[in-house]
C-alpha cells in the first residue's frame, strides 16, 4: 500500500557508524604531461553533508571525482575516507568501502534491461558462492529474493515501475540519469558521488532528480558529493560549495557566503566584481 | 405523450444466488458480513507494489476500513458530514471510502488531474469536512487554496513520500497516522465500531458523485447505500458472478463505473477488486491479472485495435499472414451468427484450428484470455472496432447508464450482440420510451437526488421515473438504441431533426479525426469544428515528407485539408442528406477540458464551444475563404497566452 511508502530496507536499517562517511582531501594535485588539472586542491565531507563542488569548464571538477572514485592516480596529496588512506586503492576497492559514483556521460549497459543493470550493483554484496549458484540451492535462492526485493525498493523510490523491464537503451536520456542513480544507490555507498546529474535534462526531469536527492538527503540521511553546472539547483540544495577554477581551490562555503564571494563572481562572470 | 410502461420481458433472475438479507443494509455492512463469511479468507484486494502482486482478505479488508474509520471518529468526525476524496485507484481509495461511510459520513470522489480552483470549489460547496489526498501534489493543490475551504479540519494524504518539510502543519495527517490513531480508539473503546455500523441506514447517503454536466455547473448526485447494494444484486444476478472474479480497477474513482463496482457488485458479490502499481503500469498490470469482467469507454478498445494493427504491421511476414487467415474466418463465423445462419462444419473446424494458433495468443498477450464479458459504454464505439473484437472470440458488447441511475443499467445479453443497441436492462429494472422519446428508467438503484438542489431533482423525475435525458427507441427485440442527448437533438432551417452527437461520432471513426463539433440549428446546412489527430496525421505528414512544426502549422497545412477533406467525403456518403457537413474548419488548438471546452470525462461542453467559437462558425455561413484569429489557452500552471493565427474555411 502507498500509505506505507517509507524508507527502503538498505536505509532504514543501517546504524549510526554504518552510515559513517567522513572524506578529506589535501593537498590533491593532477597532472597529466604539462597540464596540472588539479593543483593542491583540499575538500571536505562529512557523515550527512550533501556538498557540491562547481566552477567553470575546465576547471578540473570531474577531475576530482575522478581521483575520488579511484579513476585517476594523483601525483601529490592524499585521500582520506573514514580515516583510512584511499588515495591509491583501485576503484573496485573503494566500491567495496562505500563510495558509489554516477557519471557524466551515461556509463549504463544499452542493451540489458534497468533491473538486470541494477542487479550488477548488487553483485558485490551476493554472499553465496559458485558451486551453491549452479545447483540454485534454497540458501542462494533466498539471497537471490534479498536482492531482489532491494532493488525493488529503490526503483519504487525512483518511481521506475513502469520501466523495470525495458532495456536501458531504448529510454530518454532523463531516465537513464535516473537508472544511473539507482544502480549507484543499490550498491549501499556510504559516499554517493554525483558527476553532473543534471546535465542535458529538461526542466521537469531536474525537478523529479532534485525532489530525489533531496529526499535522498533529508530523510534518509545519505552523505552526497554533486558536482553541477546549474548554479539555481546547486543554490538550492547544498549545505556547503567548494568552487574550483582552472584547478585550484577559489572559494568554500555555504551558498551564501559563495554567492557573494569576489572571485567566484568574477570567475564567473569575468572582470571585475561590482 | 405515452406514458404507459412498454411491456418488456424481464430477464429470468439465475436460481442459486441468495438475495440479500435485509440486516445488511449498508456497504460497510456488506463488507462486515463478506469478513465475517468463511470466506473471510479468500482475496478481496490485490494491489502491484515492489513488483509482486500483494493481497488483501476480506478480513484484513475490514480491519483497515474499521480503523480508518475509527480514526476519522478520533478526529472529530461526526455523522452526515461530507468528506472529500482526491484519490488514484488503490485500496486507501477503499478504505478511506467505505470508513467514511461507516462513520456516517457522505464521501465525494474528485478527480486527481483537477486544478486547485476546481477541486476547492467542490469542496466548499459541499462544505467537505475531511479530504482524502493521494499524494504530495494534491496536499499542494489544496494548501494553495487553503483559506477558501475552512470547513476542512484536516487532510489525509496516502503516499508520504516528500510528505518530510510538511510535518510542522498540523493540518496535515498521514493515511498511516490516521490507522494508528484508529487502533487506539479501537483498544479503548471496543464495541465502537460494531455501535456506529448499526446507526447506518439503507436509505441514508453513502455516494456523491459530481456529474460531468456538458452545461453550467456540475451537480453533485447521491447515491445511498441501498442504491448500491441494489445495483450490485443486480449485476451480481445477471451476469452470475462468483467470489473471486477479477475485477481491474481502471476508470478513475471520482466516475460512476469504479464506484458502483467497487462500492457495489465487488462487496455484494465478492469479488477481487485489482489495483495496478501506478497509473503508467496500468496496461502492463492488467495483463497480469487477466479481468474476468471489463467496462471501459470506448476508446480504450479504438486504442487497443490500433496497436494490434501497429504491431501486425511491424510483425513478421508468417504472422502476418497467419493473423489475416485467421481474421478472414473469424468474421465469416462473426457474418453467419449475425444472420443467424448455421455455421458449416468446415468453417467451424477453421475456427477451431484459427483460435488455438492466432486468436487464443492474442487475447493472452493482451490480457484478455480470461474475458467473460466486456463492455464499452459511455460513447458509441466503431461498429470495425466492435467486430474486430468479436471475430477474436472477445465477448464485447455496449452497454448504457448513467450516474444518476446508480449506474449502468442496461447490457446486452449473450449472443444478443448487434452494433447499435444497447441492450436490455438489468434484473428488476424498467425502462420506458417517454415524451419526445426520452429514455426513462425505473428502479431500487435510482439516486436520491442531487445535492441541495430541490428543483433539478424534481426535473430529474416524473411519476418516479428517472428521466435520462437522452432520446431513443425500442427496437423489434425489445433492445435500446439510444439517438442522443434530448437537448441536443437539434433541427436546421428546413425544420430537419439531426443529433450532432450522432454525426461526430461517425466522423471520429477516422483515425485522422480526434475530436469534430457539429453545428447548424436554424442554418441552412450543417457545419463542423475539427480537431485533428496530431499523431496519426503528424506520422502521415512525416511519410510524405511534408514538415511541420507544432499542431497549429500542421492543422493548416493544404495536404492535410486534402486529407480532411477526403475524410469528410467520406463519412458524408454514409450519412442522410440532412446531416452531411457542407464547410468545415481544422481548429488551431485541442479543445482541452483545461480550457472548460472539454467535461473532464472528454465530452464536448458544446454551448460553451459555440459560445467561444462563434465568430468561425458564423464565418462558416458567409463566403471568407481565410479567416484571421485570435484565441486563449490556459496553461496548466493557470497562465493564460493568446494564439494568432489564421484558418482556412474547407468545403466538404
Amino acid at each position: 500500500m502507498k500509505a506505507y511508502r517509507s524508507q527502503p530496507r538498505i536505509f532504514s536499517r543501517r546504524d549510526p557508524d554504518s552510515r559513517r562517511a567522513e572524506l578529506d582531501v589535501s593537498g590533491l594535485t593532477l597532472q597529466f604531461g604539462g597540464v596540472t588539472a588539479l593543483n593542491d586542491v583540499g575538500l571536505r565531507v562529512d557523515t550527512g553533508e550533501l556538498v557540491a563542488v562547481i566552477g567553470p569548464n575546465g576547471a578540473g571538477k570531474t577531475s576530482l571525482m575522478n581521483c575520488i572514485t579511484g579513476f585517476y592516480r594523483p601525483q601529490r596529496g592524499r585521500i582520506r575516507f573514514n580515516g583510512r588512506d584511499t588515495t591509491h586503492l583501485p576503484a573496485h576497492q573503494l566500491t567495496g568501502i562505500g563510495i558509489g559514483r554516477t557519471f557524466q556521460n551515461i556509463e549504463l549497459f544499452p542493451g540489458m534491461t534497468v533491473l538486470a543493470n541494477m542487479m550488477l550493483a548488487r553483485h558485490m554484496h551476493c554472499r553465496y558462492r559458485l558451486m551453491p549458484a549452479a545447483f540454485f540451492t534454497s540458501g542462494v535462492r533466498r539471497d537471490e529474493v534479498r536482492q531482489r526485493v532491494i532493488l525493488e525498493e529503490v526503483i519504487d523510490f525512483l518511481e521506475m515501475q513502469a520501466i523495470r523491464n525495458t532495456p536501458v537503451g531504448s529510454l530518454p536520456y532523463g531516465m537513464m540519469k535516473r537508472v544511473e542513480l539507482g544502480r549507484a544507490l543499490a550498491l549501499e555507498p556510504r559516499l554517493l558521488v554525483l558527476d553532473e546529474p543534471f546535465a542535458g535534462m529538461n526542466l521537469e526531469e531536474k525537478e523529479d532528480m532534485v525532489r530525489f536527492l533531496l529526499e535522498l538527503h533529508r530523510a534518509w540521511g545519505q552523505t552526497m558529493l554533486l558536482v553541477e553546472h546549474d548554479m539555481s539547483i546547486v543554490m538550492g540544495i547544498a549545505q556547503k560549495i567548494t568552487v574550483l577554477n582552472f584547478g585550484q581551490k577559489l572559494a568554500e562555503g555555504t551558498p551564501e557566503d559563495i554567492q557573494r564571494h569576489p572571485d567566484v563572481i568574477r570567475a564567473y562572470l569575468g572582470g571585475d566584481a561590482t | 405523450m405515452r406514458m404507459e410502461p412498454v411491456p418488456l420481458p424481464q430477464p429470468q433472475r439465475p436460481e442459486g444466488s441468495p438475495p440479500s438479507d435485509a440486516a445488511v443494509d449498508t456497504l460497510p455492512k456488506m463488507l462486515a458480513r463478506q469478513a465475517s463469511s468463511p470466506d473471510g479468507h479468500r482475496t478481496a484486494i490485490r494491489e502491484k507494489a515492489y513488483g509482486i502482486w500483494q493481497t488483501l482478505t476480506w478480513t484484513e479488508y475490514e480491519s483497515y476500513v474499521r480503523r480508518c474509520a475509527l480514526g476519522l471518529v478520533s478526529l472529530g468526525q461526526r455523522p452526515g458530514e461530507i468528506n472529500g476524496l482526491i484519490l488514484d485507484n488503490g485500496p486507501e481509495w477503499l478504505f478511506g471510502e467505505l470508513a467514511t461511510q461507516a462513520a456516517g459520513a457522505i464521501s465525494l470522489c474528485l478527480f486527481t488531474a483537477a486544478v486547485s480552483d476546481e477541486l476547492a470549489g467542490a469542496l466548499k460547496r459541499v462544505s467537505a469536512r475531511f479530504v482524502i489526498v493521494q499524494d504530495q501534489e494534491q496536499v499542494d493543490k489544496l494548501l494553495e487554496v487553503r483559506d477558501r475551504v475552512p470547513d476542512i479540519r484536516h487532510v489525509i494524504y496516502v503516499d508520504p513520500t516528500g510528505m518530510r518539510p510538511y510535518r510542522e502543519d498540523p493540518w496535515l495527517i498521514s493515511f498511516a497516522d490516521l490507522i494508528a490513531r484508529g487502533e487506539r480508539l479501537e483498544r479503548e473503546r471496543p464495541g465502537q465500531y460494531e455501535a456506529l455500523l448499526k446507526k447506518g441506514r439503507a436509505s441514508g447517503p453513502a455516494v456523491m458523485i459530481l456529474t460531468s454536466g456538458t452545461t453550467g455547473l456540475p451537480k453533485i448526485a447521491m447515491l445511498s447505500h441501498g442504491n448500491l447494494l441494489a445495483m450490485g444484486t443486480k449485476w451480481r444476478d445477471a451476469l452470475r458472478i462468483r467470489p473471486g472474479e477479477n475485477w481491474y480497477s481502471m476508470s478513475p474513482p471520482a466516475w460512476i463505473v469504479d464506484q458502483m463496482w467497487g462500492m457495489g457488485v465487488a462487496l455484494v458479490s465478492g469479488m477481487t477488486m485489482n489495483f495496478a502499481n501506478t497509473p503508467e503500469t496500468l496496461l502492463e498490470d492488467f495483463r497480469e491479472i487477466g479481468p474476468h469482467l471489463l467496462i471501459t469507454s470506448s476508446r480504450f478498445w479504438e486504442d487497443m485495435a490500433s496497436r494490434i494493427r501497429v504491431r501486425m504491421g511491424d510483425a513478421g511476414w508468417l504472422k502476418r499472414a497467419l493473423f489475416s487467415w485467421a481474421e478472414g474466418i473469424g468474421r465469416k463465423v462473426l457474418e453467419a451468427e449475425e444472420r443467424n445462419m448455421a455455421i458449416p462444419l468446415s468453417l467451424r473446424w477453421r475456427r477451431r484450428i484459427a483460435d488455438r494458433i492466432a486468436f487464443k495468443p492474442l487475447l493472452d498477450r493482451m490480457g484478455c484470455s480470461q474475458l467473460r464479458s466486456a463492455f464499452t459504454g459511455g460513447h458509441p464505439i466503431s461498429p470495425d472496432v466492435i467486430r474486430f473484437f468479436r471475430a477474436t472470440g472477445l465477448n464485447l458488447k455496449q452497454c448504457y447508464g448513467l450516474t444518476e441511475a446508480g449506474g449502468i443499467f442496461q447490457v446486452q445479453p449473450d449472443g444478443e450482440v448487434k452494433p447499435e443497441t444497447v441492450g436490455k436492462p438489468l434484473p428488476d429494472t424498467q425502462v420506458l420510451i417517454g415524451e419526445d422519446q426520452e429514455v426513462m428508467v425505473k428502479s431500487d438503484a435510482n439516486f436520491t437526488g442531487y445535492y441541495q438542489d430541490f428543483a433539478a431533482t424534481e426535473a430529474a423525475f416524473r411519476e418516479g421515473w428517472l428521466r435520462t435525458g437522452d432520446a431513443g427507441y425500442l427496437d423489434e427485440d425489445g433492445h435500446l438504441v439510444i439517438i442522443g442527448r434530448r437537448e441536443e437533438i437539434i433541427r436546421n432551417k428546413e425544420g430537419q431533426a439531426f443529433s450532432p452527437d450522432y454525426i461526430e461520432t461517425r466522423l471520429k471513426f477516422s483515425p485522422y479525426i480526434k475530436e469534430a463539433v457539429v453545428f447548424g440549428e436554424g442554418k441552412p446546412f450543417l457545419t463542423a469544428l475539427v480537431n485533428i489527430d496530431f499523431g496519426n496525421v503528424g506520422a502521415w505528414a512525416e511519410e510524405r515528407m511534408i514538415p511541420y512544426t507544432t499542431y497549429n502549422d500542421l492543422s493548416q497545412q493544404a495536404e492535410v485539408a486534402d486529407l480532411l477533406r477526403e475524410e469528410l467525403r467520406r463519412t458524408n456518403e454514409r450519412l442522410p442528406e440532412a446531416m452531411r457537413i457542407r464547410k468545415f474548419i481544422l481548429l488551431y488548438k485541442l479543445l482541452d477540458a483545461d480550457d472548460e471546452e472539454l467535461t473532464r470525462t472528454g465530452k464536448v461542453r458544446r454551448r460553451f464551444v459555440y459560445g467561444l467559437y462563434l465568430p468561425l462558425i458564423e464565418a462558416m455561413y458567409g463566403d471568407l475563404a481565410t479567416l484571421p484569429v485570435k484565441g486563449k489557452v490556459k496553461y496548466r500552471d493557470g497562465q493564460i497566452g493568446v494564439i494568432e493565427t489564421s484558418v482556412r474555411i474547407l468545403e466538404a
